[in-house]
């Protein structure tokens, strides 16, 4: 390093002028008993978590559990026609590609299908309940003076619809997916609906609260400019709050995209014609060869959708 | 982009057939969900079902239990992502290396890295589980971990992205006085990612919880396990004091982490 007489700039100050500014800096540092407080909540409840003895740390080494593991990896995961007999690679890629054309193919193309639908109503969905869920754009006067000259009942009816699309996107997406489709798939039958339903709700949750915090967030100066032109909400809507936040969004849809795939492919362990429906299906026979081929699969297929949201986000955020 | 993603969904939604029409409720649909919303604001404060054992606890000391044991599995799984992912979060990030000499072996490194993280997180929580459950049996450990291998991977993703994005203004600073490359990574560096790290972490503590409840539909005593019993025993006022225990449970761990993120982030 070629900076040393840089270094030697801070040899004047004396120790005890150096301690002294050491603990000034110290007393100025930022504090916050809400944090230091959580820290020490979440640090004392994870070790009484694992002190309690819940996890059954010891009872997983146990002898019946390391058979149990043993005959997974040395039995069980090998396929089951070729099992006791001397197999290569020719055997297993023929065994591979068997399973694949059979089931896996079209259980792949079944969940790209789903995620997509859903991932598209999600973003629907949000484009329609986000604007509720604006504190600035639900005002009387939006962007320009708040709530001058509105009376109160107007003021109260305004401040409750935002809290009330604010509670029911909190709502969506507080219940999970797989909870979500469980109950779908009861009301509405098999098919496809439901796994798509309980992705863009939860999605649409999701998705309608970013969309809402980027819209607030955005530079208020061309809003204000539009509505001293006399522009109503729904103009501001269309000509400002949608164009700007677009591209924000959008990192935030593809972003999710990936997510959906994952879920879908969870998804059809209920029953729902995706990858985990053969997962569920290999799991009950006891096929256990055959549920890790799906699982590998569905790891792909998220490979797969990881890569392409990775390369759209990046050409989104460079347009 | 919206226009080729609008495409590809129809063209989706038209494979999986998917039509309006569908959407009716299947026969007994409608009558289920008048039952099921009808309870949506009066949930049951005590048993209803006559399947529940009789040696079962008051309903809701019994929902409290599934909490606790909701937020004991999402402590034990993120506990062991976040150990998991300090490390490999490290190794994967470019301003790891680019401290240190960039030779072939850590292009290797970083690679490897990576490619550990995509394969943790290609596989979704669920399906560890479903894995873990044949390979081990149905012991809480599995749980845990099957929580922690996707979570770890997906925090050591962020974390290193979030460390590689950081300002790079202190680091230079050091740098320029002659810290050694560890010093500023410790120093300059990491300390001004750590307030998104946080509340990144905080994030995914409040996914943990939503998926430690559905891993009681796979017999974890969850609060899912007692959501699925009750919906089978077609105990609707049961199945809504679960889904709001679980409801309040993850809106009170948001709040607590928007309040933190107010003040640290920004």
């Amino acid at each position: 390093m070629s900076n040393a007489p840089l270094r030697d700039r801070t040899a004047p100050l004396g120790d005890l002028a150096r301690a002294q500014v050491v603990s000034e800096l110290r007393r100025q540092r930022p504090k916050s008993a809400l944090l230091r407080s959580s820290l020490w909540f979440f640090a004392l409840a994870t070790a009484c978590a694992w002190a309690s003895g819940f996890f059954e740390v010891s009872a997983a080494f146990d002898g019946r559990r390391i058979d149990n593991l043993q005959r997974f990896l040395t039995q069980e995961v090998v396929p089951h026609h070729l099992r006791g007999t001397d197999f290569g690679p020719l055997e297993l890629g023929t065994w591979a590609l068997e399973l694949f054309t059979d089931k896996g193919w079209g259980a792949l193309l079944a969940t790209l299908c789903l995620a997509l639908s859903a991932i598209a109503l999600a973003t629907f969905g949000a484009l329609v309940a986000a604007p509720f869920a604006v504190r600035t754009l639900a005002v009387l006067d939006p962007f320009l003076f708040g709530e001058r000259g509105s009376s109160r009942a107007g003021r109260f009816a305004r401040t409750g619809l935002v809290a009330v699309a604010r509670g029911l996107l909190v709502a969506a997406r507080a219940v999970p997916e797989y909870v979500l489709a469980f109950f779908l798939l009861a009301m509405l039958g098999p098919g496809a609906w439901p796994a798509v339903l309980a992705l863009a709700l939860h999605n649409a949750g999701i998705l309608g609260r970013l969309g809402a915090e980027v819209v607030e967030n955005l530079e208020p100066g061309p809003a204000r400019g539009l509505a001293q032109l006399g522009a109503s909400r729904g103009q501001i809507l269309l000509w400002f709050a949608y164009p700007q936040a677009l591209g924000r969004v959008l990192l935030y849809v593809f972003y999710r995209f990936e997510t959906c795939v994952r879920e879908a492919t969870v998804l059809g362990l209920l029953g729902i014609l995706s990858l985990g429906y053969w997962i569920q299906d290999a799991r009950s026979r006891l096929y256990y060869d055959e549920m890790l081929f799906h699982v590998a699969l569905g790891a792909l297929l998220v490979l797969g959708a990881d890569l392409v949201s990775a390369l759209v986000r990046r050409a989104v955020r460079r347009a | 982009m919206l226009a080729a993603l609008a495409a590809a969904a129809a063209v989706s939604a038209f494979a999986l057939g998917l039509s309006p029409g569908q959407l009716l409720p299947a026969p007994g649909g409608v009558e289920l969900l008048r039952a099921f919303a009808a309870r949506a604001f009066t949930p049951a404060l005590a048993w209803e079902s006559d399947l529940v054992p009789p040696d079962a606890g008051p309903l809701l000391v019994s929902v409290a239990a599934a909490a606790l044991r909701t937020v004991l599995f999402a402590l034990g799984g993120m506990s062991l992502a976040l150990a998991l992912a300090v490390p490999l979060g490290l190794l994967s990030s470019a301003s790891f290396w680019s401290q240190r000499q960039s030779g072939p072996l850590a292009a290797v490194a970083l690679g490897a890295a990576r490619a550990v993280i995509a394969g943790l997180r290609s596989v979704h929580e669920l399906l560890w589980a479903v894995v873990f459950l044949a390979a081990f049996g149905l012991t809480p450990l599995s749980a845990v971990v099957a929580l922690a291998l996707p979570y770890g991977g997906t925090l050591a993703k962020i974390f290193a992205e979030m460390l590689d994005e950081a300002p790079r203004d202190a680091g230079e600073a050091l740098r320029a006085l002659g810290a050694a490359p560890s010093q500023v990574l410790a120093l300059g560096i990491a300390p001004r990612a750590l307030a998104d790290m946080g509340a990144y972490t905080f994030y995914r503590f409040e996914c943990a919880l939503r998926s430690s409840a559905v891993l009681g539909f796979f017999g974890f005593e969850t609060l899912g396990y007692g959501l699925r019993q009750a919906f089978y025993n077609l105990a609707y006022g049961e199945l809504w004091t679960h889904l709001w225990a679980l409801v309040l449970l993850v809106v009170a761990i948001e709040r607590w982490s928007g309040a933190l993120r107010r003040r640290f982030v920004a």
